[in-house]
């Protein structure tokens, strides 16, 4: 009983982090920082995953999104400008 | 109010409502429609192909043009890459 | 890209092992516990990504070229497609498992979590699959890193 409802406060606090942190990469002017809110997004939603007992799809987002998107997208910043033009 | 607004607010509202519909016929969660193959496969992946793990023998056996098409995907990816990126090179 | 401090570097020597290892028991154990080829070579790529940004770009190129890479995934593929035309082969259609069932490589029917040596054909086109994945996903962010030039900005 009791870890059933804090699976569900779980379950609702994931979801409002994901949308801040989508907020946040939206929002920063800096895009080194708004690449690693966009990593911060990908771990949150990969722990959502773990806890919709999909481990699977848990470990594929851990990997791509939260390791190796971050990498390109770091390495297209730093081919071109890290502030965004107003 | 120009032609262009009247032509956005019409666009996003046939799209909008699409959207409504959309979200208004699906099943309701944890219902699927039809479960016979669902079940066919619960019942059958041990037996069959051996595997404890239901999802790799649905992924490499079952369903495996998926996977076929998927590592088609990756390997157009990386072709791409090196062909895009070798002018670069000094 | 130029290569970071000390403390990374070292850092990242020790932890690279275990993330290479937990990412090849991904893959060998596909198809008993959760996860499978896809998965597993992403955390193996993650991991060799990982000492990409440490190293820098230009000794990382020194270690593995591109072409190699590009021989190893083409290795991943066609193990791959040649795994379902022996099904083609020995079986009756594409993608047939062909092994299980007899008492060769991997041909038990597995009743429980301990045993490996179960599941026919996934296995092998797990490590398959495993291999591309890593050669695909590596290479695309080695090219990357290497060939693009730091322009502004206070990044290396």
């Amino acid at each position: 009983m009791v870890a059933e409802m804090l699976v569900n406060i779980v379950h609702i606090i994931i979801p409002i982090l994901i949308v801040i942190a989508s907020a946040f990469a939206v929002v920063f002017k800096d895009l080194i920082a708004a690449a690693i809110a966009v990593a911060a997004m990908s771990l949150l939603l990969s722990l959502e995953f773990y806890i919709l007992h999909a481990p699977d799809v848990a470990i594929a987002e851990a990997g791509i999104g939260a390791c190796l998107t971050t990498a390109i997208l770091v390495i297209a910043i730093r081919a071109t400008r890290r502030e965004e033009e107003a | 109010m120009p032609a262009r607004n009247v032509a956005a607010v019409i666009f996003f509202t046939i799209v909008a409502v699409f959207f409504v519909f959309g979200a208004l016929m699906t099943h309701p969660f944890g219902d699927p429609g039809n479960p016979e193959m669902d079940q066919y496969i619960i019942d059958n992946t041990q037996g069959e192909t051996g595997a404890d793990n239901g999802v790799t023998s649905v992924v490499f056996d079952y369903r495996g043009f998926d996977t076929l098409g998927e590592a088609t995907v990756l390997f157009t990816a990386f072709a791409g890459v090196i062909v895009l990126f070798r002018r670069l090179k000094k | 890209m130029s290569g970071m401090s000390k403390i990374v570097k070292t850092i990242s020597s020790i932890t690279f092992p275990f993330v290479t290892i937990y990412g090849l028991y991904v893959i060998a154990h596909g198809h008993l516990t959760p996860g499978g080829g896809f998965q597993g070579g992403a955390v193996v790529a993650s991991g060799c990504a990982m000492i990409l940004v440490a190293y820098g770009s230009v000794w990382t190129m020194g270690k593995i070229k591109e072409k190699h890479l590009s021989v190893l995934e083409s290795f991943g593929a066609i193990g791959f497609i040649g795994l379902a035309f022996l099904g083609l082969i020995f079986g009756t259609m594409f993608f047939k498992n062909f092994l299980v069932g007899n008492d060769f490589l991997f041909g038990e029917i597995g009743k429980g979590l301990s045993n490996i040596s179960t599941a026919g054909a996934l296995p092998l086109m797990n490590f398959a699959v495993g291999l591309k994945v890593i050669a695909g996903l590596f290479g695309i962010v080695l090219v990357m890193a290497y060939t693009t030039k730091a322009k502004g900005g206070k990044i290396e």
